[in-house]
């Protein structure tokens, strides 16, 4: 008896020093500044190198020299094309700047039209000068977008260097790890907590994988679209809606936005503007036709009105970025639930 | 109180580990190398006396090597009672330092432990689970393949020894309706 007593008062000790151990963990995340989203970047990479060391390591050479060579590699690859892009973005960044009050203009133009058809349709039912109040808004908002840009980029900066240093660390002694913090759980958990990680691992993993490949699949297709009509900023808007398209839904409906707006201003024929909006077309249909179903579907098993409802929770609480992670926290949570229930329901059947 | 609390977690993996996996017909094939490896990704857990390993139809998703103590094979004998709260656990067998059980959770989809082990004293285990072999298998194949080929014929075995029982089984109830 004294020894069931010694068992379960152990249990219960190793149980409150795991959940204490993450508890830190998470608040630290939270609280620290841009450490969560360097840990996300750090995981992202993590998942997406981790197959391609394990490739390597299958050639007999060590995991220490795998990883320090995916490095080498894919970092020359990157600094390569911020030494070949950056001229480009730098440019059709300085481009949109200088002619952002141009935009404005025509907007506040655009707007003004509005204001007056509507007004000769229904007489008086704008109170208030709407063109005034639209630009004035859409001034404050472009300020606050170029007077934030600095700690935007400061931010990008840590996170580039972080993210990579910790991803690092991750893919070279991450397994072992987990599993420290496995040998802390208590024998009675040990089994459903070793295998609750693993599938966790193996289906973030073929999300993350999977969705970075749709998003660079739908960046190069709007890029490749837009330069065959000598769309302008064809780069930016391409690498806008890449990152859009990560939001489930309403993503790529943001993406298009910016690109068909600007065509909107700048005045272009009414066909021109249909080709824009049909560049995005295609790429949604690629997508939609051959990326979802083949990569992304057979990942995460999730109901469509579950992926809706969990995506509107996710914008709830954090925006954008709540946009993206939602799914895979979702995807998360129900193997959890899954995984507790399995073990109460086989303990006490 | 501290030290037995926490040995999973401060214990490095010495070489009783890798002695005691070595000397496992499962990881018979491997090269030092190899053995190193296999080391360095199982799991070392400590049971006190009449501690439960895993119960009788737990999900179970490995299998265990006795580096030291003793283990008791149950199952629930309903023969009694048809009254779960009557059941009564009948020993199969008792496993000691270098023996294996668990295996066949390795290679099921959904595994469901058949039997309940007990550490019958303090008893230090060796964890070997799907995630480790699937991992071997996709770092180190050439090991996973060694592994694989013992493990299907420690199944095969159990397949045979199983299929001889039952027909001793039946031979003897033929025998025992013929007597009657």
């Amino acid at each position: 008896m004294n020894s069931a007593i010694q068992i379960a008062r152990e249990r219960l000790i190793k149980t409150i020093t795991v959940i204490l151990i993450v508890t830190i963990c998470v608040v630290l995340l939270l609280k620290v500044n841009n450490m969560l989203v360097s840990f996300i970047m750090a995981f992202i990479i993590n998942y997406l190198f981790s197959p391609l060391a394990a490739t390597i390591e299958r050639t007999g050479v060590k995991r220490g020299l795998a990883v320090s060579l995916i490095y080498s590699f894919f970092g020359s690859i990157f600094v390569c094309l911020v030494i070949m892009l950056l001229p480009a973005i730098s440019h059709q960044f300085s481009s949109i700047k200088y002619e952002f009050p141009g935009y404005i203009e025509g907007a506040t133009h655009l707007t003004a039209n509005f204001e007056k058809d509507l007004n000769a349709f229904v007489p008086g039912m704008i109170t208030f000068d709407l063109s005034k109040t639209a630009e004035t808004a859409m001034k404050s908002f472009s300020m606050r977008i170029f007077e934030g840009l600095p700690g935007l980029f400061s931010v990008l900066l840590q996170t580039m260097i972080l993210a990579p240093l910790f991803a690092f660390f991750m893919m070279l002694d991450g397994q072992r790890a987990i599993k420290n913090l496995l040998a802390i759980v208590p024998n009675n958990l040990f089994e459903s907590a070793l295998n609750l990680q693993y599938q966790i691992n193996l289906q973030i993993g073929g999300f993350v994988r999977a969705r970075l490949l749709e998003a660079a699949i739908v960046g190069a297709v709007v890029w490749a679209c837009l330069l065959a009509i000598h769309f302008p900023y064809a780069l930016f808007f391409a690498i806008f809606a890449g990152i859009t398209n990560l939001i489930p839904y309403i993503g790529p409906v943001i993406g298009a936005i910016p690109a068909i707006l600007l065509a909107v201003i700048k005045g272009f024929p009414g066909l021109e503007i249909v080709y824009v909006a049909g560049a995005f077309g295609v790429a949604q249909l690629i997508d939609t036709i051959f990326i979802v179903p083949m990569v992304v579907a057979r990942i995460v098993d999730l109901h469509a009105v579950i992926v809706i409802i969990v995506v509107i929770i996710g914008a709830q609480l954090a925006g954008i970025p709540g946009m993206i992670i939602s799914i895979p926290v979702a995807s998360i949570l129900k193997l959890t639930a899954i995984s507790v229930y399995q073990h109460l329901i086989y303990r006490h059947a | 109180m501290f030290k037995s609390l926490w040995e999973n977690v401060i214990r490095r993996s010495g070489d009783d580990v890798f002695e005691n996996i070595r000397g496992n017909f499962l990881f018979k094939n491997l090269s030092t190398k190899e053995l190193h490896f296999v080391t360095d990704i199982v799991h070392i857990r400590d049971f006190k006396k009449d501690e439960i390993i895993f119960h009788q139809k737990d999900a179970g998703s490995g299998m265990y090597i006795i580096s030291k103590g003793r283990v008791a094979i149950t199952v629930y004998d309903q023969n009694t009672s048809s009254d779960a709260a009557n059941e009564k656990e009948a020993l199969i067998t008792e496993l000691v330092s270098g023996d294996f059980f668990g295996e066949i959770a390795l290679v099921q989809q959904n595994g469901i432990r058949s039997a309940t082990a007990r550490a019958t004293e303090q008893t230090r285990l060796i964890g070997f689970f799907k995630p480790n072999l699937i991992e071997i298998i996709e770092r180190r194949p050439s090991a996973g393949v060694k592994i694989l080929l013992k493990l299907s014929e420690v199944l095969g075995r159990r397949l045979v020894e199983t299929t001889d029982m039952v027909s001793d089984l039946t031979d003897q109830l033929n025998a025992l309706k013929k007597s009657c």
